[in-house]
């Protein structure tokens, strides 16, 4: 009941399954306080194998798995004693429970893998409570004096084909910044987000003709909590999930709650997404007036040039001969005119500082722009045994331009890479680190094995989503949906029979004799001393004989010859109290023994020198 | 009932130094199998025969057996009542709980064969008539080593009647030395230790003796190994190895304890086997069969 309360943390009360799930558990709880006979400890016992179904269904990460497992296992391990009504010990109980889902298990993998899927819930984006650490809302580069290094994690990626990607692709977008008021880039709310343009319901049949060919490039992504429900992706795939959207601007939408961990699985697109060719509004050129007026009079020259795309250009040319500067610890730029600041005098900042200053240079040379905030490089994994994965973390996070070129779409431009970068900073060097698996720490290493497994379980496990299953079943039926039911049917019988047989050979098989090896283990203790028995004789008189000549055997011999007799030819349920009293004494008596054996060994060797 | 400690003590006062031989015809008596002493004249066996019986206040009578004694001797006869005019059944001396066959060897091989079969069955048949024997009953017969002339040794069919042999041996010389400064208890003065009713109730405590699996294997692997044909001797019947269990079972009740181990069937072992493997032998074979099987198991 504990673990299931354990495993209850993260489940969302506003969603009515999980409230139907809680209220089951209070129930179950309040039951056993109160449950005196076995029926009431009975329905304890169910409540509790209830509530980890639903739970399973509402968090199936790898950890709350476990715990619903271990969970499940206590309730089976309770029910086998309640309804066999023995003493039996725990190791025993355990062991039949472990047996008792494993015999289940064939069944559920064919449920697993042949019966429809539903699609999720409607999920709703659930209440921002815990404030996460990362990106943020509002981009504002000039208060931050100094870029305060958060090692904390903020997603991982996994590719179908276990190999990183080029360094120039390992820009990953989370946040898009449109407004702009002079000092603080602001995000657009996620309530004006428009319809799902790709990525929904209407492309699946799209993103799963594309299966087969880009299998190799899959993407599963597990985002940590965070604030917003955008997670990162790579601008350029699609997904099947009607969950994800892509909303106009190019931000991905997971729609489920920020506070709680999210997976999910990308494809690549064979065509180029709707939100690259997504035409800018007016408030992709929108400058306030009143401030920064050299930056204004600077883009401004540039308006001149009739191309765009030579406009970005003059504008590199310009920051790459100022002799800029990247360091993360910049010092805070004034409330007025920050930017001017920046870009004239201090010659000095970070990302944000270079992404903010390019685009409101670019607005002002008439060249719709905007800032987008996400995460570069990240550190290639390579866990012991598991599959190996991209680890983002906060300390990766990077903001970067995006322009409008007529013809081409939105264009990412990276202003920061313009700049001179001291020694393991700036963007160079994030995506030089990237390239190399990182030696951390001892906590650090064993994380990222964990990460490794639970990666592996979001790909082979959680990823296996109604797409997959019916690409799956259509490989199986190949179209005729009628047979599905026989499939089915004929999966189950073979999962059940599968359950029943090693059941069935276990019981024939004769049982391991305990106590037969538990003698063996004293016979062979007592060998070393020159002790064996003489034949025919029994176990009381062997150890009577022994205990004469090695006196200090004397007291656990005698212990050990009673209770082995005790065990071996009293009657006594194999499986009752006695028999495990005799098998405890049997071993402090053994432990009692081999404590003196050493002392005997001792006495040998200073007889014969 | 008091504890076995006192009913051995009892018996062991009246004969000194058997403590063994006492408990193994106690274990005899407690299985409901019948007795052979064999042993030299003078060394205590009718003394022990009739300890047994009073014991448990068993009614207790002796028969020396000659060769002219008759088997109407041992079961009685029909007389004529010369008051109603018809045949009343005299009952012989096998009418009694407890029945000393003193030198059995010197009897015919017909009276022998009669107290045999009364011994198995439990009954008497006279000129048609069955009567049935008291209970408890047992024999314990006596048989005379030395003296071979004139005498018809047991048959070995017939030895295996009886559950065990005891030969009782001359008494340590510490013991004799009690015995001759009168120290050993008159049996006339010996006090029962229990009724007839108890031993009943004994016997029927003894039958729900626990055997482990183990254990009949046990039994079964040492009668197995009698009759392996490489092996000297008799091979041991289903009637042995029966009575293997039942005297372990007796046994292990001495011990005080209800369930059955090895080391009781190897206490009552040679006393039940080896006049069975070889009528004329001395334990050797027994010991060579106990040693050819594993104990520890």
């Amino acid at each position: 009941m504990a673990a299931l309360t354990a495993g209850s943390v993260g489940l969302d009360p506003t969603w009515l399954l999980g409230a139907l799930t809680l209220a089951l558990l209070v129930l179950a709880a309040l039951k056993l306080m109160e449950a005196r006979d076995r029926g009431g400890r009975r329905l304890v016992a169910l409540l509790q194998l209830l509530v980890c179904g639903l739970q399973a269904s509402q968090l199936p990460d790898l950890l709350p798995s476990l715990v619903q497992l271990l969970a499940a296992v206590l309730a089976l391990a309770g029910l086998l004693q309640l309804e066999s009504g023995l003493a039996t010990p725990w190791r025993l109980l355990l062991r039949q429970s472990l047996q008792v889902l494993a015999a289940a298990l064939p069944m559920a993998l064919v449920l697993f893998l042949l019966v429809p899927r539903l699609d999720p819930f409607a999920a709703l984006p659930g209440p921002s409570a815990r404030a996460v650490t990362g990106l943020s809302a509002d981009l504002d580069p000039g208060t931050i004096a100094t870029l305060v290094e958060d090692d904390s994690p903020a997603a991982r990626v996994a590719f179908g084909d276990d190999r990183p990607p080029p360094p120039e692709r390992r820009y990953w977008r989370v946040l898009v910044h449109e407004r702009f008021d002079g000092r603080r880039w602001q995000r657009g709310d996620e309530e004006e987000a428009g319809p799902p343009e790709v990525g929904g319901a209407g492309s699946r049949a799209a993103a799963m003709g594309e299966l087969e060919s880009a299998a190799g490039r899959d993407q599963v992504w597990l985002a940590e909590p965070s604030r917003f429900t955008a997670v990162p992706w790579d601008g350029r795939s699609g997904s099947a999930d009607p969950r994800l959207r892509v909303e106009p601007q190019g931000e991905l939408r997971l729609l489920r709650p920020a506070i709680e961990r999210r997976s999910y699985r990308l494809r690549p697109a064979a065509t180029a997404l709707a939100w690259q060719e997504q035409p800018p509004g007016p408030e992709a050129l929108s400058l306030p007036a009143a401030a920064n007026p050299r930056l204004l009079s600077l883009g401004r020259s540039w308006g001149g040039l009739a191309d765009p795309a030579a406009r970005v250009a003059a504008a590199r040319a310009w920051f790459q001969a100022g002799e800029f500067r990247y360091d993360t610890r910049p010092g805070a730029l004034p409330e007025r005119d920050g930017l001017d600041m920046f870009l004239f005098e201090q010659r000095e900042g970070f990302c944000g500082h270079y992404a903010s200053a390019f685009s409101a240079l670019m607005r002002a040379a008439g060249v719709p722009s905007r800032v987008v905030s996400g995460y570069l490089g990240g550190t290639w994994v390579v866990p012991v045994g598991g599959a190996s994965f991209l680890e983002l973390r906060q300390s990766d996070a990077h903001a970067w331009s995006e322009v409008w070129l007529p013809g081409q779409g939105w264009q990412r431009i990276d202003p920061s890479v313009w700049a001179t970068a001291a020694a393991e900073q700036g963007p160079a060097a994030a995506t030089a680190r990237a390239g190399r698996p990182q030696a951390g720490s001892g906590w650090r290493w064993l994380q990222r094995q964990w990460w490794g497994l639970d990666m592996a379980w979001s790909r082979w496990w959680l990823s296996f989503d109604r797409s997959r299953q019916e690409a799956l079943l259509e490989g199986l039926l190949g179209g005729r949906s009628w047979a599905l039911g026989l499939v089915i049917l004929a999966g189950m019988a073979l999962g059940l029979i599968a359950a029943l047989v090693p059941w069935q050979l276990r019981r024939q098989r004769p049982r391991r004799d305990r106590v037969a090896r538990d003698l063996a283990e004293l016979l062979h203790l007592l060998r070393p001393l020159g002790l064996e028995p003489e034949p025919g004789e029994t176990l009381e008189a062997f150890c009577q004989r022994a205990a004469g000549i090695h006196p200090v055997l004397a007291a656990p011999l005698r212990h050990l010859a009673g209770c082995h007799t005790q065990r071996r030819f009293a009657a006594a349920d194999p499986q009752g109290a006695a028999a495990r009293q005799a098998a405890d004494s049997w071993r402090r008596a053994l432990h009692q023994l081999k404590q003196a054996r050493r002392s005997a060994i001792r006495q040998v060797r200073e007889c014969v020198p | 009932m008091a504890a076995w400690t006192d009913l051995v003590a009892g018996i062991d006062r009246v004969l000194l130094g058997k403590e063994h031989a006492v408990r193994l015809a106690l274990a005899c008596l407690l299985a409901g199998g019948h007795l052979l002493l064999e042993d030299l004249p003078g060394t205590g066996k009718t003394t022990l025969a009739e300890a047994l019986a009073r014991s448990f206040g068993l009614a207790f009578k002796r028969v020396s057996f000659t060769s002219d004694l008759l088997p109407a001797d041992l079961t009685g006869i029909n007389v004529l009542d010369p008051a109603t005019g018809s045949f009343r059944f005299q009952p012989g001396p096998l009418f009694s709980q407890v029945l000393l066959a003193d030198e059995i060897n010197r009897a015919s091989p017909r009276t022998q064969s009669a107290l045999l079969e009364a011994m198995a069955a439990g009954r008497v048949s006279v000129d048609g008539t069955s009567h049935e024997l008291p209970s408890p009953f047992m024999v314990i017969a006596t048989q005379n080593s030395l003296d071979q002339v004139g005498t018809s040794p047991l048959p070995e069919s017939q030895l295996d009647r009886f559950l065990m042999r005891l030969s009782l041996g001359f008494p340590e010389r510490e013991a004799e030395r009690a015995l001759l400064s009168g120290q050993a208890l008159d049996l006339g003065a010996m006090v029962a230790a229990g009724q007839p009713a108890d031993l009943l109730s004994l016997r029927r405590r003894c039958r729900r003796q626990h055997c482990s699996a183990a254990l009949i294997d046990y039994v079964l692997d040492l009668v197995a190994a009698s009759r392996a044909p490489e092996r000297p001797g008799a091979p041991l019947s289903p009637r042995a190895s029966q009575g293997l269990m039942a005297a372990a079972r007796a046994w292990s009740l001495l011990q005080e304890r209800d369930f059955v181990t090895p080391a009781d069937v190897q206490a009552v072992f040679a006393a039940v086997v080896e006049h069975r493997l070889d009528p004329a032998g001395r334990g050797q074979l027994s010991r060579a069969l106990l040693e050819a099987v594993d104990a520890i198991r």
